[in-house]
């Protein structure tokens, strides 16, 4: 009755290596109703054995710091003797040290959130759910069917290979769990809407899993991009010289151009405090936490003040000591605000000010774009509780403040020493 | 254990016959009594019921506005209000008092203070003061409550400097050694880790506010009515004109400190009114402001010139909440210390500072709180008291923005601590 796949993750085409089973206890009848691009997985007992041992040990947190050092080949006596070091190139060895602790790490977190996936009520028989879990463990199995240590160019540059494929694939993931956050509400509310503590356990089931997966891309992120031609001040995707002044410009270009698209205009932005500061960051994540709160405050001022009139600014201050812990952005519209009451809503994965239409047709591209110029002003809903996630990522955090009847302020804090660790939940 | 009026009254007399001043323990024959009370549930109440009662809507009879807003003289609210809001005072306010007396006995360390038995004496005192008072059924007996319930409550107006002389005395006994505390004290400022006695005083002061509140408006209705005031709710409370007349007070203070003060701005709904306390508001804003102009002048000590100090006042048509912003550039406050400027254990005053405070009362404008730290708990607890909030964020090395929330319709019902 269990069939056993073997080898599957050298194939390459899809559709035709997975055989379906009446009696796989996760599926749902409406599962096995659907006609999603891949029939549903089945796993053998000792392959669900793995993940459950994998699953058993503790993830381990790294720092920006302990990125940068990595990278850098300060750690390199941690694993190689002094002969070693001496006859490779240090940039070689980094890799492998990398590529060696990856391949012991990732598979641990894989099958945390592969387990995850499996528990949490609900979502876990949605269709999109169960797809995500089905790519993890395609992802997790294969990993694992890497030789065990790396310990030549030649593996590195393989478990590399794999690794790429392996990151791709897992773009698109943020959106399927959209999608499975919808499926959710859509089943649930045919119930008259879910309670408040299955809402509850939803939300921290989701935040956990995002946090989790900024984490493993991170990791993997880093690690492919140490193997890239060296960028002057980078290391990997830190680059020590992150000026919050340059991102925020950037930033305000892109909304800019997705509110003018939208709305035929655009919020002036004045930006002031320390512009000339640097300090070590991963600069996608701060573009994307303040391209989502721009887009926000631009949309909001317009709307509130209609598309004919004087726009107020919005303005971002930039704030740093000499020996502050923290980084500070703020960014202030005067865009009408929201209820207090509202406050703890903007924070959910399970609501959206997005037109439900508007969300039908996100969730119906087998593309569904992340970020960047061409997603929608108000996609999904996601921006806010993501954006909160990369700032806590590093050991920073975000909070929004509203006046009800006037605008609201966001202040983005990011660590600036970048000596914390990741907040891995178990 | 129920005693007739005669016994009660022997225990009360006796109890304040013999205490000095100090309260160890609880006599065992009050105990009963306390515990009876302990068992009773609080009765919250709201901006809302507060002001219905004060109009006499909760009379089940018709009653016309016009007669009480000024006609009658002195007889401001027919008799037949106060006796009510007399007999519900009579009832609830032993039981409130009981909660706390409980509370203080019940919490580790801080109760062994010698300012904080002190006050547990006095609610001891005031509880047996009360449950001894005969039942309210005429003009007369309201009368002579309302001159009972006027004592205690000038006797209570000391009692938030003397809790946080308790705190004080708490924070000087862990330095000295002379109290051990089980966590680790490897720095001044981990005192603050003492939750427990941490939300005893939060309980503490919550509750205060809340018996204060209901015995302030009922005296205050007993008083010549003013314009649009319910007892001490004013209908047409203006936070613009509170702020202003904040600022004044504080800039005043600040120029006598620094020399000079930074503007306040004021911007937003400037003609916006809505129904509630006004001291209480007063209170806060003037709290927030002094935070707000001395970091403000003292960050810019050196400059010629001094950022203003920005206040916004926000309100749409149907919102929930008045929101009052208060900003400052005054350099801001590191992320990892937020959580310290809400505690009750915590204060950058010095000792000596400390030392020499402990004499004033309550508030007024030159506060003796300065610089004790309760300003910004206290504030917080108020906007709190009827449904809104304190919310603070900071940008270290930039300045602070302060949130004040306000609920707007008044039907919050108090929050009372168990």
């Amino acid at each position: 009755m269990n069939t056993i796949i073997r080898n599957w993750s050298r194939q390459s085409t899809p559709g035709f290596r997975f055989i379906y089973a009446k009696t796989h206890p996760s599926i749902s009848p409406s599962a096995r109703r659907c006609f999603s691009s891949e029939p549903p997985l089945i796993i053998t007992k000792s392959e669900q054995q793995l993940i459950f041992d994998q699953a058993k040990q503790s993830q381990t947190s790294v720092s920006l710091q302990a990125l940068m050092r990595t990278g850098r080949g300060e750690y390199l006596h941690k694993t190689f003797a002094e002969e070693e070091r001496e006859k490779h190139a240090a940039t070689q060895l980094v890799l492998i040290q990398v590529a060696s602790f990856l391949r012991r790490e990732l598979p641990i977190r894989l099958a945390h959130r592969i387990q995850d996936l499996e528990a949490v009520p609900i979502l876990r028989d949605m269709e999109s759910v169960i797809a995500v879990r089905d790519l993890y463990i395609k992802s997790f199995l294969e990993i694992m069917s890497f030789d065990n240590k790396i310990q030549t160019a030649e593996q590195e540059a393989a478990f590399a290979l794999m690794l790429e494929n392996i990151y791709e694939r897992h773009s698109k993931v943020l959106v399927q769990m959209a999608r499975g956050a919808y499926e959710f509400r859509k089943a649930v509310r045919e119930e008259k809407g879910p309670g408040l503590e299955l809402e509850e356990e939803i939300h921290h089931f989701l935040d956990r899993f995002y946090l989790c997966r900024i984490g493993i891309r991170v990791l993997i992120g880093q690690y492919l991009a140490l193997r890239q031609p060296p960028v002057e001040n980078y290391v990997g995707i830190i680059c020590s010289k992150t000026s919050p002044y340059e991102i925020v410009k950037r930033a305000i270009d892109d909304s800019a151009f997705m509110c003018t698209r939208k709305y035929g205009d655009a919020p002036d932005v004045i930006i002031s405090g320390s512009l000339n500061l640097t300090f070590p960051y991963a600069p996608t994540h701060l573009h994307y936490i303040m391209l989502e709160l721009l887009k926000n405050s631009m949309r909001a001022t317009v709307e509130w003040h209609g598309i004919d009139s004087d726009f107020p600014d919005i303005k971002v201050v930039i704030a740093d000591g000499a020996e502050n812990e923290d980084v500070v952005i703020k960014v202030s519209d005067e865009g009408g605000g929201i209820p207090r009451s509202n406050t703890k809503k903007i924070w959910s994965y399970l609501f959206t000010t997005a037109d439900p239409s508007v969300q039908e047709g996100m969730v119906g591209t087998p593309q569904g774009i992340d970020h960047g110029r061409d997603a929608p002003l108000a996609g999904l809903g996601y921006g806010l509780p993501i954006s909160r996630s990369y700032a806590r990522y590093f050991g920073g955090d975000l909070s929004i403040m509203s006046m009800e009847g006037y605008g609201t302020d966001a202040f983005v804090y990011l660590a600036r020493l970048g000596n914390t660790k990741e907040p891995l939940p178990i | 254990m129920s005693c007739c009026n005669g016994s009660r009254r022997c225990l009360s007399t006796n109890f304040l016959t013999q205490q000095d001043g100090h309260c160890d323990a609880i006599p065992s024959n009050i105990e009963h009594i306390l515990q009876e009370y302990c068992e009773k549930q609080q009765t919250s109440s709201s901006i809302q019921m507060l002001m219905k009662t004060g109009r006499g809507e909760m009379l089940g009879k018709t009653y016309k506005s016009e007669a009480f807003m000024g006609r009658l003289g002195h007889q401001l609210a027919t008799n037949r209000i106060l006796i009510q809001f007399a007999s519900f005072l009579s009832q609830e306010i032993p039981i409130r008092l009981a909660h706390r007396i409980r509370g203080l006995d019940q919490v580790p360390i801080l109760r062994d203070m010698h300012a904080v038995q002190q006050v547990k004496a006095i609610y001891i005192r005031s509880f047996l003061e009360m449950i001894d008072f005969p039942p309210i059924l005429n003009s007369n007996d309201e009368q002579q409550f309302a001159h009972m319930l006027g004592d205690l409550y000038t006797k209570h107006s000391g009692v938030l400097v003397q809790m946080a002389k308790g705190a004080y005395e708490l924070r000087e006994g862990i330095r000295s050694g002379d109290i051990n505390v089980s966590k680790d004290v490897d720095d001044d400022f981990s005192l603050e880790s003492l939750i427990d006695c941490h939300r005893c005083l939060d309980r503490f002061y919550m509750s205060r506010i809340g018996i204060r509140v209901l015995a302030g408006q009922y005296l205050a209705m007993r008083q010549e009515p003013q314009n649009n005031y319910i007892g001490m709710i004013c209908q047409k409370t203006s936070p613009s004109a509170v702020v202003r007349e904040a600022a004044v007070n504080v800039t005043k203070l600040c120029i006598e400190r620094y020399g000079r003060a930074p503007e306040v701005q004021l911007i937003g709904r400037l003609d916006l009114t809505f129904p509630y306390i006004p001291t209480y508001l007063h209170y806060i804003v003037l709290e927030l402001l002094k935070n707000a102009l001395r970091a403000t002048c003292e960050k810019f000590e050196l400059s010629s010139s001094l950022p203003p100090v920005v206040v916004v006042i926000a309100d749409g048509t149907d919102n929930e909440d008045v929101v009052i912003k208060i900003t400052d550039e005054g350099g801001g406050i590191p992320r990892s210390q937020i959580e310290k400027i809400w505690s009750y254990l915590y204060t950058t005053a010095g000792s000596n500072l400390q030392k020499a405070v402990f004499s004033g009362k309550d508030h007024s404008d030159m506060s003796p709180m300065a610089g004790l730290g309760y300003g910004l708990p206290i504030s917080r607890s108020y906007a709190r008291y009827f449904g809104g909030d304190i919310d603070l964020m900071s940008m270290d090395g930039h300045g602070t923005d302060v949130f004040v929330y306000l609920k707007r319709l008044g039907d919050t019902k108090e929050p009372i601590p168990v």
